[in-house]
């Protein structure tokens, strides 16, 4: 079930199977991103691939001594490439590996090119997805849907990352849907016609309890990618942005050249691996640590080398202090920079009302500290709109809403009509109309009486007391509690047992603190293995494009939003 | 591993030797031995000091520093483990996913268009080879043309009214010509020549291997109209005429495309580059290390903690040929990255690239491996080793030793207690001696065992009638008894073991005394002298000062292995102590108590007494002796000869003489610790030694492993080491000097990239230290 040992195995498999010789790896955009996701430059380098290409650059020198491994999309354009390729071979071998399916037709015409039989080989390796932790993946797709329904590119990428992603665990999982979204029947269905269409590739041994598939829609839960995050990985996804496992930090002031860009993977990089997880303040005292730590490795600086015997000392440990304190110069940024960030924007201010709105049910008072925070002027403009919409998308419903009252504090702090628009398009997205379960109020009686305690006892720690509504769901899932009239199954078996292998995928995107419940439930729950996938992963900035994208604000400027506006005036 | 060896040990207890855990069978020891202290082992043990030897430890430390790490995450992982779930970094690696060929599918569609093209080029050679089968020089033009026209019929000049390849109308002026080979009709725009030698090559190369030839790509050959037969017009009679041309064929572009294909292929499977057999001797290499490395560190861990299972010739031999191939490594490296570079057109930046990640790839081994290549002890430090290493097991015998003496000198106290509290008959007195104290419970050592037990010694003895007190005790169905008397027996097992090997110990011991105190005396001596010398001109050089200071920090460091002997010395007082005690508070005359005090006062005692007063002398002592080894941890082979020769010889002017009084002794310390060792080894870790900070130090500030495909961010390290390659073997002090300087400036230029002006700073002040030296040195020699 581990999806970053998954897509390595496969890289490995192709590279072991070209034998031994230079080799140079042939990609396209999407394929580069997956490699890199899991081997490291010096990994591969020691598997003598010495070059990496992609497939649609023009510049590319004949080298006959090279053998050429291409991991390609059976994309139209990539099997183009290809054709022209094999024409006039610049390779002396090509191993060909395709990371879905690809269609007979095509492998024709790919055989017909090969007039100089350089192709030792042609396969499907199902290494489609980006694999981001073992427990998740992502198919960075942003802007997935039009309106509430599928833009169907998206839809057929979609399809393919997801079943990829079963071949490539060997899973052929039951499926079941959320009932509320149309988006997520649609890709049920897709996903179990390829099933049913290549079912002789989804033959594998049968497990005693089938492996299930969960397919959500962000709308049901528009508050996750809302929220300020305190874990490590998610904050530097919220307050930087992590792409492909890649942070750019050219933007932070006084950074240095080689900082510019930085790569956190915890498969090469102890401390994050060891950190992603842990809360900001955590991570304070470990990267203090790890700074202290790494002065003790380099006292000869401070020392002054006095001697010769020093210097060696110094000139020989010199290439290891610089690794290490190439670790140690990274993540000191970053954390900085996220100190600073959190600082400029008062974002611990921010974030505990943030939380209050997202956990708690006390209207006034909420309102009032989303009033407050209005008129602090050190309140950026991007989080004092996600304070509104957090606030709309709660009390959407409630008697004493007073959304017009905020919209106008809004204008009147100067925030831009695109973010003032972005609240009712996020309540257009995510509103009570669209969900398909309940958010806020917790219904059963077990759920009240936990609030209630957890009101009794105070919270821990009131920057992280919100839980996405993705654990509960999984907890009712695994508990076999999960409601069958609001998640169906596809087709007419269901499960009796309580599922084992789980697979989640969100469409619309999951986030980073939802990854790290998953992550935690898997560490909690014996004999359960969950995966969490989405059609990206989310920080806000992004899930506001992703709600831009889907269109729904232009479509209410008509609807909802005529109605909500004369409001405002009143 | 050693315990092995040493039948004493295996036979009784299956103790392991580290960490005197007792297991119950040899296999179980052997499990456990590697389990648990196959990775510390070479730690403990593997005490030579050396560059490469140090770096690894670094690394080693490093690596263990976030093993742990690892392992605490993952006891998190276990803990949790334990609330039920498993953290996904730990889920049980899956099988390779699903995988599915078209293969065979491509093959069949391939098979069928590949005949097609094979058949089409054959037939344009085999023609070709017509064409040139005869003189064509001598041959009169019509009876050329005859034959032209009986290898293909060519095309009715009315059925082609335009050049089919650029379309122009064919008119007096605009003649038709006709292609040779496939009897096509084009314009002299579009008309090819085929020359009598490419033809030659391409007939002669396809009657070498007409069998493995492919077929190169081709256009459709219909575009080149019908080919029925036909009498060639007036025109195209006279278009041949007018062209006198006839040792070159003429044909149309497509055949001559087919042929030129054909050709290159020719000339690819003749042709390897350079950069193919340059790398294929680089892999020889590689896969040579990977074979005989672990063998020679096999070989080295062996030797160097003391064993002697391995010659250290042989050793020494693997080592220079492993480094050779190092050499080999980087020499071939080097060359691939320089392969083209001062050619005319600068070959393709692709080329370029792949040469410098060839390179970059070389490094990266040789940087791992390398490191992992620790040195050898010279032969003084293997005998010293192989003292140690005896010391280092007595030592644990001892202590082990201890812990039983202790508990068994308490059970004794019990015991008596037990028997003062109870004189009655309850008793039963174990060391009441094998026979009188017969009371009702009391157990009789049966007589058999006896006799056994007579030959050898009181301890034999004794075991022998504990064991049939037990056989007795088990008939009687005293299973509490039973157990403490199978205590007993264990314990006095032990007690025997140790008593074999303390005599051993002493022996040992006494030698290793008397020659550590002639070392320290000798070591004291020169200090006094040395120090007084430093007084003196303290302010003459930097660099007496540097060595001082360079001393004097070895001291405190050499403080702790100095440690070890005194808690040694504790725990023999210890033991003295202990039994001086037990042989007191037992009263009873029994073999066993009467042996005791024999065999501890004879051992550690006698060094005790001899040594505590004079512990910090014998403190030095052990520094003394130790201090060949940590000097030569400090320093490199390859530094060696930077270090001490030339900080030695030329900045100490005027106290040259004094000096040697103090050198003799460094000098032939390091001299016969290092020196064999470091001058055959130095000119090859050389070079490795500059490679191997090179390219760490440029990747790793954008984080190494990182930007996984990235350029290789301007891996500029290879530039700077043009300039550092293995040069000559000759003065090598001198050598290495210029080499650490060049290191350094390298390092300086990297920084200020960087933009580390602290950094920057103290690598300047080390490269004018540095520079000084040579200076002084070179004004020294001259």
């Amino acid at each position: 079930m581990n999806v970053v040992f998954a897509v390595k195995q496969y890289i490995s498999k192709m590279i072991e199977d070209s034998g031994p010789g230079m080799k140079v790896l042939l990609m396209d955009k999407e394929t580069t991103g997956i490699v890199s996701m899991v081997y490291t430059q010096s990994e591969i380098l020691q598997k003598e691939v010495y070059l990496f290409e992609r497939i649609d650059s023009q510049n590319r020198e004949i080298m006959k001594h090279l053998k050429a491994i291409c991991f390609l999309r059976p994309t139209k354009e990539n099997v183009d490439y290809l054709i022209q390729e094999l024409r006039r071979p610049k390779y002396s071998i090509y191993f060909i590996y395709f990371s879905n399916v690809i269609s007979k037709s095509d492998v024709k015409s790919l055989a017909e090119a090969d007039e100089q039989e350089v192709v030792a080989e042609v396969q499907e390796f199902y290494g489609d997805y980006i694999a981001v932790n073992p427990h998740l993946f992502s198919l960075n797709i942003l802007g997935c849907c039009q309106g509430r329904n599928w833009d169907p590119v998206q839809l057929s990428r979609t399809t393919q990352g997801l079943t990829a992603l079963l071949l490539s665990l060997k899973k052929c999982p039951m499926i079941r849907y959320q009932l509320s979204s149309e988006a997520a029947k649609r890709l049920a269905e897709c996903v179990k016609q390829v099933i049913t269409k290549e079912y002789e590739l989804f033959e594998f041994r049968r497990t005693e309890v089938p492996p299930l598939l969960l397919i959500l829609d962000r709308c049901d839960d528009a508050i996750t990618p809302l929220l300020n995050q305190w874990t490590y990985q998610a904050m530097v996804h919220e307050l930087l942005g992590i792409n492909n496992n890649r942070i750019d930090l050219s933007r932070v002031p006084g950074i240095s050249k080689d900082l510019r860009e930085v790569v956190l993977s915890a498969e090469n990089d102890e401390f994050y691996a060891n950190n992603m997880y842990l809360n900001f303040a955590e991570i304070g005292s470990n990267i203090k640590n790890l700074m202290e730590d790494f002065q003790k490795k380099k006292p000869k600086e401070q020392q002054k080398l006095e001697s010769i015997a020093d210097m060696k000392a110094f000139v020989e440990n010199y290439p290891q202090f610089k690794k290490m304190s190439g670790t140690v110069s990274k993540h000191v940024t970053v954390v900085g920079e996220l100190s600073r960030l959190v600082s400029e924007r008062n974002l611990l201010e921010v974030s505990e009302v943030e939380q209050e709105l997202a956990c708690q049910n006390d209207h006034s008072s909420a309102l009032q500290n989303v009033k407050r925070l209005l008129q602090n002027p050190k309140v950026t403009e991007f989080d004092a709109a996600r304070l509104v919409m957090l606030y709309a998308l709660h009390y959407e419903r409630h008697s004493s809403n007073s959304l017009p009252g905020l919209m106008m504090d809004l204008r009147n702090k100067g925030v831009s009509e695109k973010y003032r628009k972005l609240v009712s398009a996020v309540v257009e997205y995510g509103g009570k109309r669209v969900r398909g379960s309940d958010l806020f109020s917790p219904k059963d009686a077990v759920a009240i009486t936990k609030q209630f305690l957890k009101g009794l006892k105070g919270v821990e720690n009131v920057y992280t007391q919100h839980q996405p509504f993705l654990h509960e769901t999984l907890d009712h899932l695994i508990k076999g509690k999960l409601k069958e009239n609001l998640y169906p199954y596809l087709g007419p078996s269901t499960l009796r047992d309580r599922p084992q292998d789980i697979i989640v995928f969100i469409i619309g995107g999951a986030t980073y603190e939802e990854a790290l419940t998953v992550y935690n439930l898997n560490r909690t729950t014996p004999g359960v293995r969950i995966v969490l996938g989405g059609t990206t992963v989310h920080n806000t900035k992004s899930f506001l494009e992703e709600v831009l994208a889907s269109g729904l604000h232009s479509r209410s400027k008509e609807s909802s939003q005529v109605t909500s506006k004369p409001a405002s005036r009143r | 591993m050693a315990s092995l060896d040493d039948p004493g040990e295996v036979r009784e207890g299956f103790l392991c030797p580290l960490c005197l855990k007792n297991l119950q069978s040899f296999y179980q020891l052997q499990s456990h031995y590697e389990e648990e202290h196959s990775g510390e082992d070479r730690d403990v043990k593997g005490q030579i000091k050396s560059l490469v030897q140090k770096a690894k430890k670094a690394k080693n430390r490093l690596l263990k520093r976030e093993g742990d790490d690892r392992v605490e995450s993952g006891t998190q992982g276990y803990e949790s483990f334990s609330y039920g779930g498993v953290d996904p970094y730990m889920w049980e690696p899956q099988e390779l996913g699903a995988v599915r060929s078209h293969l065979s599918d491509f093959k069949k569609h391939r098979a069928a268009r590949i005949d097609h093209y094979v058949v089409e080029v054959n037939k344009l050679i085999i023609r070709l080879e017509k064409l040139t089968a005869f003189d064509r020089t001598n041959t009169e033009s019509a009876k050329i043309r005859a034959i032209e026209k009986s290898v293909v019929p060519w095309v009715n000049d009315q059925d082609v009214p335009f050049c089919p390849d650029c379309g122009n109308k064919f008119s007096i002026r605009n003649r038709r010509h006709h292609c040779r080979l496939c009897g096509s009709i084009m314009c002299k725009k579009c008309m090819e020549l085929i020359s009598l030698p490419f033809a030659n090559k391409l007939t002669s190369a396809s009657k070498d291997s007409l069998s493995t030839h492919t077929s190169p790509s081709q256009s459709p050959n219909s575009v080149h109209g019908s080919r029925r037969g036909s009498i060639s017009s007036v025109s195209s009679v006279s278009s041949v005429l007018d062209e006198k041309d006839d040792d070159r064929i003429r044909c149309c572009t497509h055949c001559k495309d087919t042929l030129l294909k054909r050709e290159q292929q020719i000339d690819e499977k003749e042709h390897t580059p350079d950069i193919v057999k340059l790398y294929e001797k680089l892999r020889l290499c590689m896969e040579k290390v990977d074979q005989k490395a672990p063998e020679y560190i096999k070989m080295a861990a062996s030797l160097n903690a003391g064993e002697t299972t391995y010659s250290l010739e042989h050793a020494g031999d693997l080592r220079v040929e492993v480094q050779k191939v190092y050499e080999l490594i980087d020499a071939l490296s080097k060359k691939i990255l320089t392969l083209g570079l001062n050619q005319d057109p600068p070959p393709h930046p692709n080329t370029l690239r792949l040469q410098k990640m060839i390179r970059y790839s070389a490094t990266l081994f040789v940087q791992e491996k390398l490191l992992g290549l620790m040195s050898l002890p010279t032969r003084e430090q293997f005998e010293e080793l192989k003292k140690k290493r005896k010391q280092e097991m007595e030592r644990k015998r001892i202590l082990e030793r201890q812990a039983v003496l202790e508990s068994q000198r308490r059970l004794e106290e019990r015991r008596s207690d037990l028997a003062s509290h109870a004189a009655n008959g309850e008793v039963v007195s174990l060391r009441g001696g094998p026979a009188p104290l017969r009371k009702a419970e009391g157990w009789l050592p049966l007589s058999g065992s006896q006799g056994q037990s007579e030959d050898s010694d009181p301890l034999l003895q004794q075991i022998h009638n504990i064991t049939s007190f037990i056989r007795q005790a088990k008939a009687a169905g005293r299973t509490d008894e039973v157990r403490t008397l199978q205590e007993n027996l264990r314990q006095l097992q032990d007690e025997y073991d140790q008593q074999q090997t303390e005599k051993a110990i002493e022996l040992s011991r006494r030698q290793a005394e008397e020659e550590d105190l002639q070392r320290e005396q000798l070591q004291m001596l020169c200090e006094r002298e040395w120090e007084r010398e430093r007084e003196q001109f303290r302010a003459v050089s930097l660099h007496t000062r540097t060595r001082s200071l360079d001393f004097r920090e070895i001291r405190p460091f050499q403080l702790e292995p100095g440690r070890e002997p005194r808690t040694h010395l504790a725990c023999a007082l210890d033991l003295g102590f202990s039994s001086v005690q037990s042989s007191t508070a037992v009263e009873t005359p029994s073999p066993l108590s009467a042996l005791e005090p024999v065999s501890v006062w004879s051992g550690p005692p006698a060094l005790g007494q001899e040594s505590f007063p004079q512990s910090t002398v014998l403190q030095q002592n052990e520094l003394a002796s130790l201090n060949p080894f940590d000097e030569e941890d400090a320093s490199s082979p390859t530094a060696e000869g930077t270090s001490s020769p030339p900080a030695a010889e030329p900045s100490f002017g005027p106290s040259a003489r004094s000096l040697k009084e103090y050198n003799p002794f460094e000098e032939e310390e390091e001299a016969v610790a290092g020196n064999p060792f470091a001058n055959p080894d130095s000119p090859a870790p050389n070079p490795f030694d500059e490679e191997d900070e090179h390219p760490h130090q440029r990747p790793s500030s954008p984080p190494v492993p990182g930007n996984p495909f990235e350029e290789a961010t301007c891996t500029n390290p290879f530039e700077m080491d043009s300039d550092s390659g293995p040069e000559g073997e000759e003065p090598i002090e001198e050598e290495l000097l210029l080499q650490q300087i060049d290191n350094i400036k390298a390092y300086i230029f990297d920084a200020k990239q960087c933009g580390r002006l602290d950094e920057v700073e103290v690598l300047t002040e080390n490269l004018r230290e540095l520079k000084r030296t040579l200076a002084k040195q070179k004004g020294g020699t001259d």
